[in-house]
């Protein structure tokens, strides 16, 4: 005996595995309306260009580049396909630019006397600038490791918060990290969620609200330095971080990733993941394609020869200037 | 088509019970004291799984089933009643291709009811429940989405039908049961909506929901043998049970079933709750 609510099930077969992964999208995927204004995406017509490509499929091989090359045209690195022969990722937002950043060049500001606390790795550069670099969020830090990081550097003349390649993880670990430089309950940005299957279908964008972390608070000078490779929950916390008064953002444009991606999987078994909840700046601006710093630098091919990071050269001499002046 | 059928059923309950009221007031006889029946039951159950909130497709499997019932009856004034509660229990383990999926469940019911004597043999239960149901489906690989959680509270339909048949002076009673929700509260997130939003970020908006037959078509029914197995002095009650449980929903352009169908073996416990200077002999615990 069995009952009456089903969902429509697409047969397992090439075809039907390309429309049930089509439709997932179609009816799940976030950004519809964003594509289309910066690369004018349109998901119909791509049925109509993949559609044959899957039916010639011979072997389930082929049928994963197809799908995989099917959900590039979505032109974001938060949606994957998933099998045993492999993973699809959209790489472009983040190859296609300078990569700004060299641990080797790194190595030559942090020492090898370097502090490292859940991953995160800080020491004490030039005449007493903090530098702290977390190169992920995947795994979660204490606000315990934070605070005593952060007392270990409060008679610093202000913090180098260096990101670069922060590829994201959880986007609570950003969450714990921003509250560290707020001292009170601040409106970070919004985020929404699909109500329907209509791309258009949206909940009204809700606050999300930030409270102060309960350990040590910084509100002296902050330089966060980004590149490309700063992407999805990493993104998120220069969404959280820019336009704090003490805070300034410098180098490129972020990689962006600021959907909250969700799963499902077709017939054959297969699973697919897709941007489903954007979240949006303080000022309800989508940061999908990325956030734009306060101050662009790129690391030079001149400074790059002489084992310089220009990003944190420069990070310093704002520090310098601001710690100066006592104020932004 | 099934919500019909659930509702012709209620329909009738209610007619039957206000036409054989007459009757069972002042023909049943008033039994000087308690008899509560219990038993544990474990078994296996097959499991077959939908929630288009974690995965489009089915998963099917097999889980374990753990059911405890309390079974009494009692008197008001003159009226006989007969309760029933009920903690029953599924952990199951479910597939789709390679994808597993783990589910976990618990429901706990309380029903009241009133007994028509048809005949010797055959008696007819006729009343409703509160029921309280907890749990989750969870796919370890399913990144922001993992879990499903599934959260309802609801007043049910419910009536028995309880046949004796006596073998060789052994008391053989067989028992069919149907239970169906009528009208309660259910959670569920909206089509896109994150659990970190709900739960990280406190927008639980548009989470409850009225739950009734047509967005939430569920049922449960339950057909069970208890089997004296000795001497007439000294025996034991072996029941043996088949419950199919029809949990459904579609909300929010979300829709869900938990089909399970479990086969459950257990030792019935007959409790009898004797008062000074009651005249002791043996009542039926139904």
């Amino acid at each position: 005996m069995s009952g009456c609510i089903e969902e429509d099930e697409f047969s397992n077969s090439p075809v039907g595995n390309f429309e049930a992964l089509w439709d997932i999208v179609d009816r799940k995927y976030c950004f519809f309306e964003q594509a289309e204004q910066n690369f004018g995406l349109d998901w119909q017509q791509i049925y109509n260009e993949y559609r044959p490509r899957a039916l010639a499929c011979e072997n389930n091989s082929q049928l994963f580049d197809v799908l995989g090359d099917m959900l590039d045209e979505l032109r974001d690195g938060h949606v994957n396909l998933s099998s045993i022969y492999g993973t699809s990722y959209y790489w472009d937002w983040k190859s296609n630019y300078p990569a700004n950043f060299s641990d080797s060049l790194q190595r030559n500001y942090l020492g090898s006397n370097f502090k490292l606390t859940n991953g995160i790795k800080y020491n004490i550069i030039k005449d007493s600038i903090a530098y702290s670099y977390i190169g992920s969020f995947e795994s979660g830090f204490g606000s315990d490791n934070l605070s005593v990081m952060l007392m270990n550097l409060a008679h610093c003349k202000g913090l180098i918060l260096d990101i670069r390649n922060n590829g994201g993880g959880m986007v609570t670990a950003a969450e714990g990290l921003a509250s560290h430089f707020i001292a009170e309950t601040t409106t970070a940005g919004y985020i929404q969620h699909k109500t329907g299957s209509g791309h258009n279908a949206f909940s009204s964008p809700k606050e999300l609200l930030l409270e102060p972390a309960k350990g040590a608070i910084w509100l002296k000078p902050v330089v966060i330095l980004t590149n490309r490779g700063v992407y999805s929950a990493a993104n998120y916390f220069i969404m959280l971080m820019k336009g704090l008064p003490h805070v300034l953002v410098i180098g490129d444009t972020t990689g962006g990733g600021s959907g909250l991606p969700l799963n499902s999987t077709l017939p054959n078994g297969w699973t697919v993941r897709f941007s489903a909840c954007p979240m949006l700046d303080k000022k309800g601006n989508h940061t999908e394609f990325g956030i734009a710093p306060d101050l662009k630098i790129d690391i030079t091919s001149n400074d790059w020869n002489s084992g310089r990071d220009t990003m944190i050269e420069a990070a310093c001499t704002l520090i310098y200037s601001l710690y100066d002046k006592k104020s932004l | 088509m099934n919500v019909k059928y659930g509702i012709a059923i209620l329909f009738l309950s209610l007619l039957f019970q206000a036409t054989m009221k007459a009757q069972t007031t002042n023909s049943s006889e008033i039994n000087p004291y308690r008899v509560v029946t219990r038993c544990s039951s474990h078994g296996i159950t097959l499991l077959n799984n939908l929630d288009t909130y974690l995965s489009g497709y089915n998963h099917t499997g097999i889980g374990y089933n753990f059911n405890h019932e309390n079974f009494r009856r009692a008197h008001t004034g003159k009226y006989q009643w007969r309760y029933q509660t009920l903690f029953s229990t599924i952990a199951g383990y479910t597939k789709q291709h390679s994808n597993n999926q783990f589910t976990l469940l618990a429901k706990y019911t309380w029903g009241g009811y009133h007994p028509f004597e048809i005949n010797q043999r055959l008696q007819l239960l006729a009343g409703a429940q509160i029921q309280a149901a907890a749990g989750a489906l969870y796919i370890p690989t399913n990144g922001n989405n993992p879990v499903s959680a599934k959260m309802r509270l609801a007043l049910a339909a419910s009536g028995m039908a309880i046949y004796h048949l006596p073998i060789n002076g052994h008391d053989y009673v067989m028992r069919y049961q149907l239970d169906i929700p009528i009208a309660g509260v259910m959670f569920s997130p909206e089509f896109g909506q994150s659990y970190y939003e709900i739960f990280g970020l406190g927008h639980t908006g548009n989470i409850w929901h009225f739950a009734h037959p047509f967005n939430s078509p569920s049922w449960k029914h339950t057909l069970s043998i208890d089997l004296p197995i000795g001497n007439k002095r000294h025996n034991v009650t072996v029941r043996l049970s088949y419950t199919a449980d029809i949990y459904q929903s579609k909300i929010n352009g979300l829709r869900t079933h938990i089909y399970s169908h479990a086969f459950t073996f257990g030792f019935v416990k007959t409790i009898y709750k004797v008062k000074q200077g009651d005249n002791i002999k043996a009542y039926s615990p139904y």
